[in-house]
């Protein structure tokens, strides 16, 4: 025992400091992931004071339940349109701000642009909804110019919920894309493109053959981490669309929200969680995986 | 193939100017070397004839056209960075490729092409290889096989062997040469190391500020320097420079007289810079004509086939040669002999030679 102690004296400071980390994670983290697990395998938590075992009946319900499905479709549709329209905006914007222009115009454009990224999601939901509003700045700026006749109620209208979502999670998003990518083209050496230059490459070419390849690398891994983040992105939904009109945007994390709070199906809930934490767990492996490979 | 014509060239970074009236004529297959120490301008002409600078003032014609105007891509040139600046995605193949697929050559024009060059350079075996797999000098070949494939009218090269250790930099600066004799291209290349450029070029010019302080052939610039500059730069140990005054007979060190035939232009009195280089410094043992004067040795650099003598003539130290079997050994008291019909007197005030 001594010795134990002894050893702990010598060796024991590093683990010392990692304590108060050890504690919250195991806290804040492994315990409720437990207990998530656990209340998908019972029927009725926390409403009853004792809940049956019902082992995967709760998965098998979730699995055949109509709802699941298409939440899944739109959380597919929601992710993968965030992240291509994040890559797509992001790259474009990371380009502009990265051209030579006079130095104070750059930092200005730079901090302007990075400010989407720093609201909390209740301003950017509410200012959206504001914007987006039928008799909001948008409908009367489209109507003014002719493009639309009557007023669209984006956020309310089925046909264009998801895509009003997207692109509000577009704007959100696009920054951490966009400081990623300026730090990847700040460090692709000058001569390539000065090489492809002379090898008569014009500003297309140079982007195909030289930033792009240069970039893949922490494309790649953006891409992933982005994917993980909006997968279970949910407060963007909730406060624009809330899931609506209809189930028209119910993505898994709404549904999960909608299971537990609104309808206090707890298990049920709690079945959709980890259904979420599987996909999820998968993309982390995956991007973990990438990150040890550049190392 | 091409000549080059850099006229009257003038950079300007908004306040600063960098360079301040280039003149430079470079016949069709001329190897010219641009040298010079850091920050003389050297780069930015070379970067000015590649098209990667704008021009602020003068012409460049390459051929019979004035290029200013033009995009680096229609200047008939190819260029070969100090870094290799190669494509790390593509393979060797790929990164010679690149210009001539961007013209829409011919698929098996292409190959052909390449595997000529890769022949040339032995680049063969390293064709599907990526730049991250290959060695310095091999990726240094690639640069130059990419540069050779475009059949250009002019190549450059910015400080190509920089990079490269001693050995190797030996090796491929012999590789360049041997080229230059096959190919009969016209060349400009920049250095900052003298002894490449005395190797290389069939014309040296020397840069400094900005300003161009002596173009000549090899010979001309090491044997016939115009500056104190040029003679200080050129050569290696570097020509021993000693400030002294001009006598009635001579010249007339701190420590000692030296009696000798001096410029026309130079009166008793007068302020001068005498130089002379450590191979007309021997000791009285070796056996050559000249003046005698004795001094203490400090150190003995070994250079195996030859030694330097390094000793000091009252406040200044000099430089002297003698053969790799010399006894001499520092703190010896030693005779030397210096060979004053190969001595240079330069105007300390204006940096020019004395004739």
């Amino acid at each position: 025992m001594s010795r134990v102690i002894n050893g702990l004296k010598e060796n024991g400071t590093p683990y010392f400091f990692l304590l108060p980390c050890i504690v919250i994670l195991g806290a804040l983290l492994s315990v409720p992931l437990y207990k998530v697990v656990e209340y998908s395998l019972y029927d009725n938590v926390i409403v009853e004071r004792n809940p049956t075992f019902v082992g995967l009946q709760n998965y098998s319900n979730l699995l055949t339940d109509s709802a699941f499905w298409s939440a899944s479709v739109n959380t597919l549709i929601f992710t993968l349109g965030s992240v291509i329209g994040h890559i797509i905006v992001g790259t474009g914007l990371a380009l502009l701000v990265n051209a030579e222009i006079h130095p104070r115009a750059q930092t200005v454009f730079r901090s302007l642009l990075i400010l989407p990224w720093i609201f909390t999601a209740v301003v950017v939901a509410l200012n959206w909804q504001l914007l987006l509003n039928p008799f909001g700045v948008i409908n009367y700026g489209l109507t003014e110019i002719g493009l639309i006749d009557t007023p669209i109620d984006w956020l309310g209208d089925p046909a264009f919920a998801m895509w009003a979502l997207l692109l509000i999670s577009t704007w959100r998003g696009y920054p951490f894309i966009m400081v990623s990518f300026l730090s990847g083209l700040q460090s692709i050496p000058k001569e390539l493109y000065e090489a492809a230059e002379i090898d008569g490459a014009g500003f297309f070419a140079k982007f195909w053959h030289v930033t792009v390849p240069q970039l893949k690398p922490v494309i790649y891994g953006v891409a992933l981490l982005d994917l993980i983040w909006t997968f279970q992105l949910f407060p963007l939904v909730w406060l624009t669309t809330g899931g609506g009109p209809g189930r028209s945007t119910e993505v898994l994390s709404t549904m999960t929200f909608r299971q537990g709070f609104v309808d206090f199906e707890f298990s049920q809930a709690a079945t959709t969680a980890v259904s979420i934490l599987i996909i999820s767990a998968a993309f982390t492996i995956l991007y973990l995986r990438n990150e040890k490979q550049k190392i | 193939m091409s000549k080059i014509e850099i006229k009257k060239l003038v950079k300007r970074y908004g306040e600063h100017q960098a360079l301040h009236g280039i003149d430079i004529s470079i016949p069709q297959g001329e190897f010219c070397v641009l040298v010079g120490p850091s920050g003389c301008g050297k780069s930015t002409t070379l970067r000015m004839v590649a098209g990667l600078e704008t021009i602020s003032g003068g012409d460049v014609v390459i051929g019979d056209r004035v290029v200013n105007g033009l995009k680096a891509k229609d200047r008939g040139i190819a260029m070969v960075f100090q870094n290799y600046a190669l494509y790390p995605a593509k393979t060797v193949y790929n990164n010679m490729a690149f210009s001539l697929q961007l013209s829409k050559m011919p698929k098996p024009e292409i190959a052909k092409r390449i595997a000529d060059v890769a022949e040339i350079l032995e680049l063969t075996p390293l064709l599907d290889r990526k730049p991250g797999a290959l060695s310095g000098g091999q990726r240094q070949r690639v640069a130059m096989g990419r540069a050779i494939v475009r059949d250009p009218e002019v190549f450059l090269f910015d400080e190509p062997l920089s990079n490269l250790d001693a050995k190797l930099r030996g090796q491929m600066r012999a590789e360049i040469k041997r080229l230059h004799q096959r190919l009969k291209n016209t060349i400009i290349y920049v250095t900052h190391d003298q002894v490449e450029a005395m190797t290389l070029a069939d014309k040296i010019v020397i840069m400094k500020d900005g300003r161009i302080e002596q173009q000549g052939t090899p010979d001309e610039v090491f044997h016939d320097p115009d500056t104190l500059f040029v003679a200080g730069f050129m050569g290696s140990p570097p020509m021993n420079l000693i400030e002294c005054f001009a006598t009635d007979k001579g010249i007339k060190l701190p420590s000692v007289e030296i009696a000798c035939d001096m410029p026309s232009a130079v009166r008793p009195g007068d302020k001068l810079v005498f130089g002379i280089r450590s191979d007309d410094i021997r000791p009285a043992e070796d056996g050559f004509e000249g003046v005698s004067i004795s001094a203490n040795v400090n150190l003995i650099e070994q250079l195996g086939t030859e030694n330097l003598v390094h000793f000091s003539l009252g406040p200044d130290e000099m430089i002297g040669k003698t053969g790799g079997r010399t006894r001499i050994t520092p703190n010896q008291e030693v005779s030397f002999t210096l060979q004053m019909q190969h001595a240079y007197f330069f105007d300390p005030e204006t940096g020019r030679r004395l004739r």
